[in-house]
């Protein structure tokens, strides 16, 4: 509960940073659900040559964007820095969460909004409404889904980034793994062999993002349910587990730095 | 009792070397070479319950990085220390309700927004309720003078006024220790007045202990008791400011102003003289090697005498004395 209220604050205070620029807030919000919309043009030109393709339709593709917009739009909007965290450390900006009586992994992550997350939380939302799926149960089982894919979005990238503890600047690194992540959590994992499909669900976890939740949401499995709980369980506590190891390691530094 | 223990503590950086140009890029990219750095070498001191300590060395002397060890947010390559009785890199979450921190170069108040947001969630973070947060508040705002800054976003405050609201956010849930590194860089003389006078307030009217870095000598002698100089990790020196003071300010600069136009002859030995005029002089001379009776005597000959003012040289001039002359492991 006392974590609760804390991050409750962390969020009010971000979204009151948020409204100090209210019209640049509005149109990332804005521009993020058209760009978002543009990008799923592609499939809705590709499903009007090809009714299906193994076994998914455009409203299966419609619940997988959903849910994968949902899951990233919550992480960017309230765990804003699962995006920076490598910055963070490198840029020895962990000082701040460190003097203060709290959790240093989750204080970071919940101190920064990306106010884009929220065009894509609405356009998860919005796309999921009109898939087809949208019944009591099916929107149950959506929410499970996008909880998953949060989890693995943060342990994945935390993991990745945390290796700046020991391999210095992982900038460029986190940024590959993050666009790997995200594009491959767009495509069906059904499209691949089974060797990437392996990949997928485990190296790269876009699969668990992805693919398994929408398959999950579109009938439900003992199989998918497993996969998504155990996956998002082991990737959080591998995030944290290595996140702690490494700020061990954390050597600070002398950049000049601000809390936005 | 002490607040702070410190025992042969050591911190040790491993930094990668490169060679100048592409071929250093490359020579490091394939067969990287690491130093060793120590920040921090062997270091003992300890600091009493509610006392104002000077912590002060040049660039790179490890005062930083001592007071990140003493925070929790580094962990040191060896030693012990303990801080109101936690172990600092053990203990980092409790020992942080205990502890007021500022970093002069790493701002904690969030840019955006007014200060008073930043203070209720500290409030929250701190775990105050929202009752005693406000009076809290109300409280350091008066003994700050910041009244009528806290509406204000921190990005429109001048470095002063934002310095002000820092050292007061550190104060909001009533540390017993305030761990100040470097709270005075880069402000005005007027603005690093204004600062030293709250903090020497909060220590009196709440008995919070200091542990001040700065590199400003008027830092110090404004708030500290007692001083440890440190230089490459080592204390170079460890005393009284008074003590200090009077042991290296045997240095005494005197200037005189005279009724009428005269031409002195001030050669005396040990004497040197640093501005002449027409009217006046203004001479340096060492009390230890040169008598001050014997300096007065000639000025006093020289004409009629209208005003006189005698100095210590800056604190500033006495610790680089130090520094030049010091070697690891001078106390007193």
């Amino acid at each position: 509960m006392r974590q609760v209220k804390f991050i409750l604050a962390l969020w009010k205070a971000n979204i009151q940073a948020a409204m100090e620029f209210r019209a640049a807030f509005f149109t990332q919000v804005i521009f993020m659900m058209i760009n978002n919309g543009v990008y799923f043009i592609f499939w809705v030109l590709y499903f009007d040559k090809f009714n299906a393709v193994r076994g998914w339709d455009i409203n299966t593709m419609m619940l997988l964007f959903g849910i994968a917009a949902s899951a990233w739009g919550i992480g960017a909007f309230f765990f804003g820095n699962f995006i920076s965290l490598a910055e963070v450390i490198v840029g020895g900006r962990l000082d701040y969460y460190l003097s203060l009586p709290r959790p240093v992994l989750l204080h970071v992550l919940a101190s920064k909004s990306i106010g884009s997350g929220m065009g894509d939380l609405i356009y998860g939302i919005g796309s999921f409404m009109l898939s087809g799926y949208f019944t009591p149960d099916g929107t149950l089982r959506f929410l499970l889904g996008v909880f998953a894919g949060v989890c693995i979005f943060i342990g994945f990238l935390v993991i990745v980034q945390s290796l700046s503890f020991w391999l210095g600047n992982t900038v460029a690194l986190s940024q590959f793994a993050l666009s790997a992540l995200l594009t491959f959590s767009l495509y069906p994992s059904v499209l691949f062999d089974a060797t990437t499909k392996f990949i997928l669900l485990t190296i790269i976890p876009a699969a668990l993002i992805g693919t398994i939740p929408a398959e999950f949401v579109r009938e439900f499995s003992w199989q998918s349910a497993i996969q998504m709980v155990s996956g998002s369980l082991v990737f959080l506590f591998l995030s944290i587990f290595i996140f702690k190891l490494g700020l061990k390691r954390y050597e600070s530094g002398s950049a000049i730095q601000v809390e936005v | 009792m002490s607040s702070i223990e410190v025992n042969n503590l050591q911190k040790t950086f491993q930094t990668k070397r490169k060679a100048a140009g592409m071929r250093g890029s490359l020579r490091a990219l394939f067969k990287p070479e690491y130093t060793s750095i120590e920040a921090v070498r062997g270091l003992s001191f300890h600091m009493e319950a509610g006392e104002l300590l000077g912590f002060i060395g040049p660039n790179g002397a490890g005062k930083s990085t001592t007071i990140k060890i003493l925070t929790g947010i580094l962990h040191p390559s060896s030693g012990d220390a303990k801080v109101l009785g936690f172990v600092p890199w053990k203990e980092r979450q409790k020992l942080a309700y205990h502890i007021g921190t500022v970093f002069g170069q790493r701002p904690q108040l969030w840019y955006h927004l007014p200060a008073i947001d930043t203070f209720m969630l500290f409030g929250k973070i701190y775990e105050l309720d929202d009752r005693e947060t406000k009076k809290r508040i109300a409280f350091l705002s008066e003994a700050f003078e910041i009244q009528d800054l806290l509406e204000t976003p921190v990005r429109k405050l001048s470095l002063g006024q934002r310095m002000r609201c820092e050292v007061a956010a550190s104060l909001l849930h009533r540390p017993k220790l305030l761990l100040l590194d470097e709270p005075s860089i880069g402000l005005d003389v007027v603005a690093k007045q204004h600062i030293r006078d709250a903090i020497k307030r909060m220590a009196q009217e709440e008995n919070v202990g200091v542990l001040l870095t700065s590199h400003d000598a008027g830092d110090l002698e404004a708030l500290c008791r007692r001083v440890i100089i440190v230089n490459h990790g080592q204390i170079v020196y460890e005393d009284k400011v008074s003590n200090l003071k009077r042991k290296f300010l045997t240095r005494k600069m005197v200037e005189v102003r005279y009724a009428e136009e005269v031409s002195p002859n001030f050669s005396i030995d040990g004497v040197e003289i640093l501005k002449v005029g027409s009217y006046g002089v203004k001479l340096r001379f060492d009390t230890t090697k040169t008598p001050v009776d014997q300096v007065m005597s000639h000025l006093s000959q020289a004409g009629e005498l209208v005003d006189i003012t005698v100095s210590d040289p800056p604190l500033e001039e006495v610790i680089a004395k130090i520094y030049q002359d010091a070697q690891p492991g001078m106390r007193t």
